[in-house]
């Protein structure tokens, strides 16, 4: 459906890690034991057009506190809110997908953002049916991970 | 306060980077997060530019958009769009509502400042408060040109002052350099390849960030029309080369507006003294004389009527020094401030040869001065 979607993915995670945290994100082989460690928080935005779709970018509740602190500029004493840590997830999941949807839509591939929402939670996957594609990536900074989850089928 | 600044996104994270964008900035922030809130704030507020999201719940960024553009009221302000979206349909989408830029998240927070800066005047908060530099204050000094000699003569010419020189060879170096440290000054070569050094200048100018830096265009004497084309820039001042340290040092203390006062005015056992040193010449004369009735007008405002000019390091009398010195004696008459000289042997010598000295009446020294100006015997004219 999307020949180079590792690469679509990568470049817009890559660039929005550091052009909005100033982290160089590296990709990494996806270990599912991740997802069992600890609590857990998903920004999610779905995108609807030529292609249907919904990207989770999830990662674990204390990097999501990191990346909410280092994108509003707070101090090390300043606390972040639960509703400050999905707001922020939620906006970097819409830049996320917005920036693979512009190139989707340089390609004649139309549609349009879903607003953003976050899941929260432990030991919980999100699995692909079987008429959707999954994709699946890793990608590592400052010992930190975070996963990027792909759903996919071809839409109007 | 500076311009008004209205952010209209629906995510607050995204209305909480833009207010930390501007937060070294004179201006005032005001947040809205949809179109209809945004509508009643601009309405209200009049903000001098509008930061607008495109994809919002209630009222999206389009809507807000062209109801701002057929209010007769508002329809001048100017957008800036703010979007995730870049692809070319969505450009020429934004483009055709009539918004005066766009930028694509994710985006750095110096780029919206940058792009906000091109419409609306923004000043760093600390432009207007900061004290006045002296020029004995530590600076940052950029000095561009691809002669190494000549940052080297620079180094050297400002030795003994706190000043740092840093040099850069290249524009694309010193565009560099400015993006890490603003400099509190540049000079640079006009003889730059490529009119690279003009360029510079520009690029410089169309910085917020450095906007405002004195810029000192460096020049061989004869080269008359690159040192033209600096003028009609905007250059603070040329200096040629060879380049002379006092010129240098004179042309860098009125691009910076650096207060030098300290250096002749000085105040001892209630009295305000005015001490002319070795050196004096016309440069020292003219700093003097733009100091002067500042200085004594603040002695007069502090309860001090008394003033001492120190003549004794000096070794002649020339027409700069008799002028200066019937300036400050004008001056003493007219702000009601009692004086007394003092003068080198020479100096009383000299001036005993003039008309307009020679009844000037001089102490031997600045102890005997205070005791005539304290002991209430007022040193005549």
């Amino acid at each position: 459906m999307i020949d180079d979607m590792d690469e679509l993915v990568t470049s817009a995670v890559t660039t929005l890690f550091d052009t909005m945290l100033g982290m160089k994100m590296v990709k990494v082989p996806v270990q599912p034991e991740f997802i069992d460690s600890e609590r857990h928080i998903a920004g999610v935005v779905g995108f609807i057009g030529k292609l249907n779709g919904v990207v989770y970018i999830y990662t674990t509740q204390k990097f999501g506190q990191r990346i909410t602190s280092i994108l509003l500029g707070l101090g090390a004493s300043e606390a972040t809110t639960g509703e400050m840590v999905n707001d922020a997830m939620g906006e970097m999941a819409n830049m996320l997908v917005g920036t693979m949807k512009s190139r989707l839509m340089d390609r004649g591939i139309a549609c349009v953002l879903t607003i953003p929402s976050v899941v929260r939670g432990s030991h919980f996957s999100v699995e692909a049916i079987s008429t959707t594609e999954g994709h699946v990536f890793s990608y590592e900074a400052e010992g930190n991970r975070i996963f990027v989850q792909f759903l996919v089928k071809p839409g109007s | 306060m500076g311009p008004k600044i209205l952010t209209v996104d629906d995510s607050r994270t995204i209305r909480m980077i833009v207010t930390r964008a501007f937060k070294g900035f004179a201006c005032e922030i005001f947040e809205a997060s949809d179109g209809v809130e945004g509508l009643t704030v601009a309405g209200r507020e009049r903000p001098d530019i509008i930061l607008l999201d495109l994809t919002m719940p209630v009222m999206d960024g389009a809507e807000m958009l062209s109801k701002l553009k057929a209010d007769p009221e508002l329809r001048a302000i100017p957008v800036v769009m703010l979007t995730a979206e870049s692809g070319r349909e969505n450009v020429l989408r934004i483009a055709k509502l009539g918004v005066r830029d766009y930028l694509v998240k994710p985006f750095k927070e110096e780029l919206i400042v940058e792009r906000v800066g091109r419409i609306v005047d923004l000043k760093a908060k600390n432009e207007a408060t900061t004290r006045v530099k002296r020029f004995d204050d530590p600076l940052q000094v950029l000095v561009v040109d691809d002669k190494p000699v000549i940052v080297d003569q620079i180094q050297a010419a400002l030795t003994g002052l706190p000043w740092t020189v840093q040099g850069a060879a290249q524009a694309g170096q010193a565009v560099d350099s400015c993006s890490q440290a603003v400099p509190d000054i540049v000079l640079i070569s006009l003889s730059l390849p490529e009119s690279s050094g003009f360029i510079l200048f520009q690029m410089l100018r169309a910085s917020v960030r450095t906007k405002a830096i004195p810029i000192i265009g460096l020049s061989v004497k004869n080269a008359t029309e690159e040192q033209t084309r600096a003028q009609q820039l905007g250059f603070s001042a040329i200096v040629t080369k060879p380049i002379d340290l006092i010129d240098l040092q004179l042309k860098i203390t009125r691009a910076l507006n650096l207060d030098t006062s300290y250096k002749y005015f000085q105040y001892r056992d209630g009295v305000l003294v005015l001490l002319l040193p070795t050196s004096f010449n016309q440069a020292v004369a003219s700093d003097v004389t733009t100091h002067l009735r500042t200085k004594v007008s603040e002695a007069v405002d502090a309860g001090l009527n008394h003033l001492v000019m120190d003549m004794s390091q000096i070794k002649a009398a020339d027409v700069i020094l008799i002028r200066l010195g019937i300036d400050v004696i004008q001056l003493c008459a007219e702000l009601g401030v009692k004086h007394a000289l003092v003068g080198s042997d020479a100096v009383c010598r000299e001036c005993k040869n003039y008309a307009e000295t020679k009844d000037w009446q001089f102490s031997d020294s600045i102890t005997e001065a205070l005791e005539n100006l304290n002991g209430k015997t007022p040193a005549t004219i």
